[in-house]
Parts: structure tokens; sequence; C-alpha cells
């Protein structure tokens, strides 16, 4: 490896050669990576660097020498070096005071104060637990901070277990801070430990089930699953529902991707659901009969997986209409009304139909699919904006009728073009209109 | 010399280079910079190239996390990063080899570790631990606020929210605190803070420890500093704003104050499942297509200056008018004299051109938001009715179709949300949306649940169903209960189109007819941020009896004064007790108002208090520790 760096093209390719804010620069400048420099950007990065210049203030005008000083101290880590220029008397007290403050009487608040501001502090005065729960006791009434989880590291290395879990009980908010500290720092053992000691069973599942589905390889996700899922099974502690159907809705899907090989090559590392329904679609033949028992049919699959009836509806019409399969829509949509299985099939959508129509209209769905979902909407004043919307003249034909819109139906005959199937469809239906004129309606109008 | 506010918010910049160089010139020997990619952006707006060339810095570098960056010998490497823990024990990891090697030069400290904003006192600890004490330094540096736009600051911290509401750890407190002393300093100290919120107050407190402050040499600029809490007012982030800096916000990718504009993706496209987005737009139409950046900056930007807080359809008509009538002018020079055409070209031309080019960034712009905000109509009037309550259960099934056949990863997420902290969800509602959330978008977002429960987003799951409460929820009866954003909205009259309120409904459809008489404008006339609020609250009071009538009945506001911390109600009966009036800090005798949202600010909030400023003849600065849309606010919940 470290013959590469020498080479003059490592620096080329590779992902952080160095970069210039501003590209008059005579440091070396990748070509490629002139995109990257911040200066090469654009020319508004260009405006952000006159800022200074435009400014035309100086820092005394806003802060005074002192406070400046303060500021600049103030961002020191390390206190304990001393000032130079000091006269030995004064050299000596300081030395004298900081002594006294290692050795003997530990001062809270000058502590608590130094770790406030991230100053390096001493700790290891702190001797007895009244003193520790004191220091961490000062610093969460000052608002906590980095500070307490430095006390509390501290106090984690200087106290036994009983001892450190007990200060952690008696203060919530501490223990907030320190799963937080465990959780950032990746060591999610002893974070799902500490949860599980502390009675978050519901936390520790959660976690451990975000630690399985993250590992790398399906076999031992797929291990890992089954282990959380046996384990909350019988626990004994209650596990939130939606946890325990998740949990389980996971593990079924690792398991179907595992046996039907067929279907992961259509599907990406860790598919979502309604990825692997689509795919379900995608390989599925059969629409005309629902099968429940392949498990890689559909609706199999939603059932399984709980995926609701609009979403399976709305990832098949998607399905369908992409490949262009445009027949298998009218089964997707159908249902046998339960209270009444002899009775012929109806249509049924689980979501608006203006959506189902706008969507198929984008996939360019041909307008005879379009008439059909728009034949399904009983409003004929939406019908007709919507089909007019698509451009579907049928539909648009069929809601004029409806609301006997007859000269709008004959100004439409007008602009289409002459002896089309459209202009025909318009024709029928003007004149079932005009037959219709002297029927019901009007009778009993003049009645 | 004269000294405007806007002038020395924008010293912020000087005292930051004063702190970097400070830490630069501490380190002897030949420098290179090691930067986190995040922080370039913000940087920028702190020093310059040749800046950091003069302080000694030879080669600037992006870090890797995955590749260690050679040294040798005589190089001294700084690596820059923010103070976030997981980075740092990767770069610690990345420094192990160091720690290995024979007969290290301690004399000679060749690696340095600057945290921004602040090193968290345990880093010194891991650093020892590593086995790297003494080889390795460390520096914190911290830019403070960073001035975007007149009247908007931002700390730039971005995982603050996260730090805070999601995971209840204050490590970020200490450092805002000291931004906070920072602006005394330069500002001078108010004559009062009013905090809402328990982050709120516990910064006061931080301040108060972090010592007295030295003479100032200035006289204050600031009458008052409000600090409030991102949860104390969630529908400001989560409403959709109708104004034109908001939208961008909500459609763009958000860098340190500018934009990036890309036609090929955007945050709201990319929140989509792509399976199921319907006819992809053919890719390759125009490849050549570059994304640019705006920068929402009124100075350098006349365009975005003049329409920031306009709302967005004007604001889409006006860009129009202006590319027509831009387009005329250039036309003028077909029918020039010769002369008159040198003349034109040299003095005219160049400025139209970037004119030109500005507005059509502007337009391009706006074409994809409205594009991309799709039936945007709809959108506020289901926002509207959540607001109001209007129908709950119409609202569950609005927000679940959505879910189904638009479904966005957070702002339908968003949505949910804003309905849970306006009306509330039960647990056995959340639990079937989050299934069918599950099911579109993952297994693994199964934590996303619990996380926004921690901040109050939506309710806690609960283990297992409790029969009674079940029956209740069966039962017919009328509920009466109110959410408690309900009640303090009621209270602070922050609900504008509610139909019993006092303006009713018919005037704030007047607004939406581009009157604006009020700042619920950025909300599309339905609400008004609580922060814009308490400013004209505080703008108008007279005296602190008529404060304590209006704010005395909500909960956890405190008053900070010299005299110590209080509350609405105990200063003014404090006031009447001792019988002196004069002590009385209301009216404000200075005008101005510092704003601090802790947790994240949105551009409807800020252009809020820019209308009440304007509306009251006061300036309000705004600031935060960043700037963001209500799906940066829920995409926090995901990075787990």
């Amino acid at each position: 490896m470290d013959l590469q760096f020498d080479s003059e093209s490592y620096w080329n390719r590779s992902s952080r050669a160095a970069f210039s804010f501003d590209d008059e620069d005579e440091v070396d400048l990748a070509p490629d990576l002139a995109s990257n420099g911040i200066l090469a950007d654009d020319t508004i990065s260009e405006a952000s660097f006159n800022n200074s210049v435009v400014l035309n203030l100086s820092i005394k005008s806003i802060l005074s020498e002192e406070a400046l000083k303060l500021v600049l101290q103030e961002q020191a880590l390390d206190d304990r070096v001393l000032p130079k220029g000091v006269s030995p008397e004064e050299e000596l007290k300081l030395l004298r005071r900081q002594l006294q403050s290692t050795l003997y009487s530990p001062n809270l608040e000058a502590t608590a104060q130094k770790l406030l501001q991230g100053k390096t502090a001493p700790l290891e005065m702190f001797k007895s637990l009244q003193e520790k729960q004191q220091l961490l006791d000062t610093l969460m009434a000052q608002g906590g901070g980095h500070a307490v989880i430095t006390v509390l590291l501290f106090l984690k290395r200087t106290l036994n277990t009983t001892q450190f879990h007990g200060i952690l009980r008696e203060r919530p908010k501490a223990l907030e801070e320190y799963l937080s500290y465990l959780k950032e720092s990746g060591d999610l053992a002893s974070h799902i430990e500490l949860l599980q000691l502390f009675g978050r069973h519901q936390e520790a599942a959660l976690k451990q089930f975000e630690a399985a589905l993250a590992s790398g390889d399906a076999s031992s996700r797929k291990k890992h699953l089954q282990l959380l899922v046996n384990a909350y099974a019988t626990a004994g502690v209650g596990v939130i529902p939606l946890y325990e159907q998740v949990f389980h809705a996971a593990l079924k899907m690792q398991q179907l991707m595992e046996k039907d090989s067929g279907l992961g090559k259509l599907l990406r590392d860790q598919p979502t659901p309604v990825e692997v329904l689509y795919a379900c679609c995608q390989v599925n033949s059969n629409w005309k009969e629902q099968d429940m028992l392949k498990p890689v049919s559909p609706q199999r699959f939603a059932a399984d997986q709980q995926i609701s009836a609009a979403q399976y509806e709305w990832t098949a019409l998607n399905e369908r209409a992409q490949a262009q399969a445009y027949a298998d829509l009218e089964c997707i949509f159908e249902r046998v009304p339960s209270w009444h299985p002899l009775k012929t099939k109806q249509f049924h959508i689980s979501f608006d139909l203006t959506l189902a129509v706008l969507r198929l209209y984008e996939l360019q769905a041909p307008s005879t699919v379009l008439q059909l979902f728009l034949s399904k909407m009983g409003n004929s004043v939406e019908k007709l904006a919507l089909a007019q919307r698509v451009k579907c003249i049928k539909a648009v034909v069929d809601a004029m009728a409806g609301l006997k819109q007859q000269q709008e139906l004959q100004q439409l005959k007008d602009t289409l073009p002459d002896r089309s199937e459209e202009q025909f469809y318009c024709e029928n239906a003007l004149k079932s209109l005009q037959s219709k004129r002297w029927t019901t309606d009007n009778i009993k109008l003049k009645l | 010399m004269d000294l405007t506010l806007d002038k020395k918010l924008q010293g912020f910049q000087l005292v930051a280079q004063e702190k970097l160089c400070s830490i630069l010139c501490s380190i002897p020997g030949k420098k290179e910079l090691i930067l986190e990619p995040d922080l370039i952006k913000p940087l920028e707006h702190v020093v310059t190239a040749s800046w950091l060339k003069l302080k000694g810095i030879q080669r600037i570098y992006k870090h890797d996390a995955a590749q260690p960056l050679p040294r040798s010998a005589d190089q001294v490497h700084i690596y820059m990063i923010r103070s976030v823990l997981g980075t740092f024990q990767t770069l610690l990891k990345q420094l192990q080899p160091v720690a290995l090697e024979e007969m290290p030069d301690i004399a000679m400290k060749m690696y340095h570790i600057v945290c921004v904003p602040s090193c968290y006192s345990y880093f010194q600890t891991l650093l020892e631990q590593a086995g790297l004490y003494g080889l390795v330094q460390l520096h914190h540096f911290n830019w403070d606020f960073i001035y975007f736009d007149q009247g908007v600051l931002s700390l730039e911290l971005p995982n603050l929210y996260e730090c805070l509401y999601l995971q209840r750890n204050t490590s970020p407190l200490p450092s805002m605190a000291q931004s906070l002393r920072l602006l005394q300093m330069i500002c001078g100290q108010p004559s009062l803070i009013l905090s809402f919120g328990n982050h709120s107050s516990q910064l006061m407190q931080m301040l108060k420890t972090l010592g007295k402050l030295p003479a100032p040499t200035n006289p204050p600029d600031y009458g008052g500093w409000l600090v409030i809490d991102r949860d104390k007012d969630y529908p400001a982030s989560l409403l959709t704003p109708a104004i034109y800096a908001g939208l961008l916000l909500e459609v763009f990718e958000q860098r340190s104050g500018e934009i990036l504009v890309d036609n090929s993706k955007n945050k709201i496209s990319s929140q989509r499942v792509e399976l199921l987005q319907g006819k992809k737009p053919k890719t390759g139409v125009n490849p050549a297509s570059k994304p640019c950046s705006i920068r929402l900056n009124s100075t350098s930007d006349e365009i975005y200056g003049d329409n920031r807080y306009k709302r967005f359809a004007q604001v889409s008509s006006l860009i129009h008018a202006q590319v027509k009538a831009l387009g005329l002018e250039l036309q003028k020079l077909n029918d020039m004299q010769l002369d008159e055409m040198h003349d034109y070209v040299a003095r005219k031309l160049p400025k139209l051109t970037e004119l030109k080019s500005k507005v059509l960034r502007h337009l391009n712009a706006s074409e994809i938001v409205i594009q991309m905000m799709g039936n945007f109509r709809k959108l506020q009037t289901l926002e509207e009715d959540i607001l109001n309550n209007d129908s709950r259960k119409r609202l569950l099934s609005e927000i679940d179709e959505l879910l189904t056949t638009d479904g966005q990863r957070y702002n339908t997420l968003r949505l949910l949300c804003l309905l849970h902290h306006c009306v509330g969800v039960a647990p056995e509602e959340l639990q079937i949306f989050a299934r069918n959330y599950c099911n579109l978008f993952g297994h693994q977002e199964l934590g996303v649940f619990q996380q926004l429960s921690q901040a109050g987003l939506l309710p806690p799951l609960v283990a297992e169903k409790k029969a009674p409460t079940k029956l209740l929820s069966n039962l017919p009866l009328p509920k009466f209960q109110q959410t408690e954003f309900q009640a303090n909205a009621n209270r602070l009259k922050l609900l504008t189109s509610s139909g019993d309120g006092q303006d009713g409904g018919s005037s704030s459809r007047s607004q939406a007819s581009g009157l604006q008489s009020c700042p619920s404008f950025v909300f599309n006339g339905t609400y008004i941020p609580l922060v814009a609020q308490l400013c004209s609250i505080l703008l108008k009071t007279n005296s602190a009896e008529e404060l304590s009538s209006k704010l005395g009945m909500i909960e956890g506001l405190q008053l900070h004064l010299d005299s110590g911390r209080t509350t609405p109600k105990a200063f003014a009966s404090q006031l009447k007790a001792n019988g002196v009036a004069d002590h009385d800090v209301f009216p404000l005798r200075l005008r101005n108002l510092f704003v601090f949202i802790v947790g994240g600010a949105s551009y409807a909030e800020i252009a809020a208090c820019d209308f009440v400023a304007k509306l009251t003849g006061a300036q309000i600065t705004v600031a935060s520790d960043s700037l963001m849309a209500g799906s940066d606010l829920i995409a926090t919940a995901f990075n787990h």
C-alpha cells in the first residue's frame, strides 16, 4: 500500500487528494477534484469570500480587548499551562492553589464550571460516594452537557456496578445521557444490557431487531431474527403488538426470499415488503383467480405481510400498467361480496378513483382502460373534469350524456374527426339523449 | 464609524477568525489541514483559503474515514471534525498506528484534532484509552453565529435536534451557551430574556454559570431576548410554508445558507419509493444542465432579497414577469445605432446578463417547486383541517391514502406527527399507520416511531392493550379533551382560520387574496408561528401587568431579569407589591429583539418575525442552531 502513495496517479484518482479553496493557488489540484474545491463550486461561493472585504469592520469596534482575551482564554482546553512572564511569587501562589485543588478538598463549583467549558479538570480527588454524587448532581442542576457523561465514565471506572447502577437508577436523566453515549459509541451489547436491566425491554427488543436486520448476509439475518422472535415468545414480558407483528413479518419475508431464489434476482438486497410484492406481481401469471396457496402469489404475500388492501391494489395497478397488461387490471379490482358469494363480482377500489385514473394516464394506458375506470365514477361533474384532463373522449361523452349537456355534446361532435370511432360514439350518445327527451323527466315536469 | 446592528452581527466572522487563528498559530511546523467534508461549507463563511494559507496551512484535504492520510516526517496534521462521538472514535481508530510507532517524539505534537463546536470533556478520556494521549492534541473551535442573511443567524450545528430531543443528550448545550455569551459581549445584555421550554431555561442557567462579562464597549442593541425550545412550537416546523424561501427549503437541499438546485433530483423526489413513482422522467434529456446553487442572501442575490418572504404564488408570477421584461430589454439591442450599442454593451449589458442568469435560476427553481409540490392546495386544506381538528376520522384516512398513493418518507410521517401534535393520535391508530409505513419503506424503519415518540411527536406505543381504554374509545361519547397545543394556541390566538376565532374564517380568506394583515400569511392564513406572536406581545406590551394577563396562563414561560429568574405573573405581582412601577421593563425601551430557537428554525418563522418587525418598527434577529424544513426535522429520526 505504501508504495502506492509515491506514484503520481494515486493522487489523481484518490478521493481525498488535496483540494484548494482558491483555484489560483499553487496547491496541486487534481483536475477531477476541481468540482470538490470550494471556489470552483460556483460563482456564488466566490461571493462569500468577499465578505471580509465588504465588511470593513475592525474587531476592536465590536469587542473590547479584555473581552477578546477572555474569549480566547476560554477557548484553550488546558488551563494548567502556566502563563508566561509571571513573577516568582505569583507563580508560587498559582502552583500552591493547583496543588491544593488536586490533592485535597475538591472544589465542586470550580470543577463543574471547568468541565462545562470543556476544559480538563482532574476528577480523581472525588473519592467518597457522597462527593461523587454531589459532583454529578451539581452538573445536572447546571443543565447537564457533555460533562455529565465525563463524570459518569469516571464513576463507572471508580465504582462497582451495583453502586454505579444505583446512581443511574436514581437519576433518570443521567441514565438517558449514558444510554445515548453507549448508543453513539456503538457499544450495542452494553446498550441492550442496560436497557434490559432497567426494565426497558421494548427498546431492547427494537435495538436487537435493528441489529439483526443490519447483519450482512441473509442467513445470519434470518438466524438472528429467529432467535429474537423465539426469545420474546418465551420471555414473558409484554411485547408491543406492532413490534411482534413486524418481527414476524420480517422473519417470514426472509424465509420466503431464501426459498424462492427466483424472486431474489428481481430485487436488491434488503427489499421492502412492497418491493417484494411488486416482484410477486411481476412473476404472477394467473390474475383471474386468487391463489392463496403459493407463497409468492401476490394475494397470499399481501395477506402474509399484512399489506393493506389499498397498498396491494396500488402496487398491482402500477406493476400491471408498467407491464402494459391492462386486461389484468379488472381482476385486481374485483371483489365477490362476502355476504352473498353467488352474486356477480363487483368493482371495488380502496383509494380515490381519481388517483387511479391519473396514474394510469401518466403510465400511458389506452383510453379504453381509462374509460373503464372513469365509468365507475358516480359524480358526473367530477367525471367530466377528470375525463377532459386525461383526454379520454368516450368518457367525456358519457359524462356529458349523464349531465344531459346536449349542446356541448353537439359541439364536441363537430370537433371530432369525421367517421372516427369517437364521433360515432358521440352521435349515439346524442341520439339516445334525444330519444329520451319525451320520457319520464319531462312528462313529470309538465304534470 | 457608524456601527449598525447588522454590521455587528457580521462581526462574528472576525471573532471566529481570531479564535481559529489562535489555535493554528499555537501549532508550529508544516501544517496540513484535514477537514470533515461537512465542515467545508460553513467554514467558507468564516475564512478563505488564502487566509488559511497565511496562517501556515500548506495543504487542505477532505477527511476520508476509510483511508488514512499518509504523513511525512516533518508534517503536522490538523484534523477538523464535528464533535460527534462516532466521528471522533473513527478518527482515533485511524490514528491508532501512531500509538504503536517506536520512539514517538512527544515534544513535537504531530497530530491535532480540532472539534467543532466543542471538545467534549470525555474525549480526553477516550484519547487516553486509545493510547494516544500526549501524541495527539485536542482543541475546540466554535465559530458561533454565522450571518446568513439580514436578520438570520445560524450556528450550523446540524445534529442538534436529534441530540437534544430524540436522544435526550444535552452535550451540545454548553457550546450554545458560550455562543450566546459572546453575543452578550458584542451586543450587550438585554433588559429581559423570555425563555420557553426546558432546554432554553437550562441554557440561561448555563449562561449565568459561565460567569460575569467584561464591561461592554458599545451600548446594548437588544431590548429583549426570546429563547424557545423547538418542541414548544412544532406546527411552525411541520406545516408546509406558503412563502418563497420556505418552499425553496422544502424542495432543495440546503447547505450553509445556500440551496442546491438540481434538475434530476431533489429533497421531495428522493423521498418517494422509486418503483411506484409512475412515469420516470426520461434521463439524459438534458445531461449538460449542471446543478447550480442559489445563495439565500439578500445582498448577494437581489431577486431572492425582494421575494424571500412573499407568498410563493405571487413570487412565481413576479419572476415570470421579470424574465419577460428582461427579454424585451435585451431585444432593444437590435434597434440601436452603433455608438449607442457600444455604450450599451460596455455599461448595461454585463449587469443585465448577470441579472438574467440570476432570474433564470430562480425561474428554474420555482418551476421545480411547482412540479414537486403537486396538489399544493389539497395539502394546505388538509393541514388546515388538522390544525382546526376538523373531522378527525377523515384526516387519518386521507393521510393513509397519501401514504399509499404518494408515499413520501418524511413528509407523510410529518403529517401524522402534525395530527398527533394538534389533535392526538391513539396508539392503535399509530399501529395501523406504522404497519403500512413499514411495508412501504422497509421493516428497518420500525425504530423511527419510537424515536419520534421520544420527542413527543407521536404517542408512545404500549405493550398490552388494556381493555378499559379500548372500551372508552368505542363509546360514542363526545370528547371535550383539549391537547396542550390547542389550549396554548387558543390562549395565544395562534389559530387564525378556525371558525370561532375572533377574526373568523373570512379574514383569512382575504389574506389569501394578497392582503397581508397578519403574520399567519406564512401558512396561508391558518397559523401564526409562536415566536412571531410572542415577539409582537413583547413589543406591544406596556406594563408587566399587561404581560402577565397575556402570558400568565402559559405554563413554562420564564422571565430572566437582572434580579433573577421569575415568571410573568410573579413579576407583575412583585412590582405591584413593591409599588415601584418605574422598575418595570415595559414598554421595552430598545425596540430590537433577538430570537433564538433551540432545535432549528424554519423560514416561515423568520418571515413571520420579519413581518411583525416591520409592523411595529422594530428589528428582529432570528437565530438558531440550523435552518430546516419540516422534512429535515423528521429525517433526524432516521439516523439510527
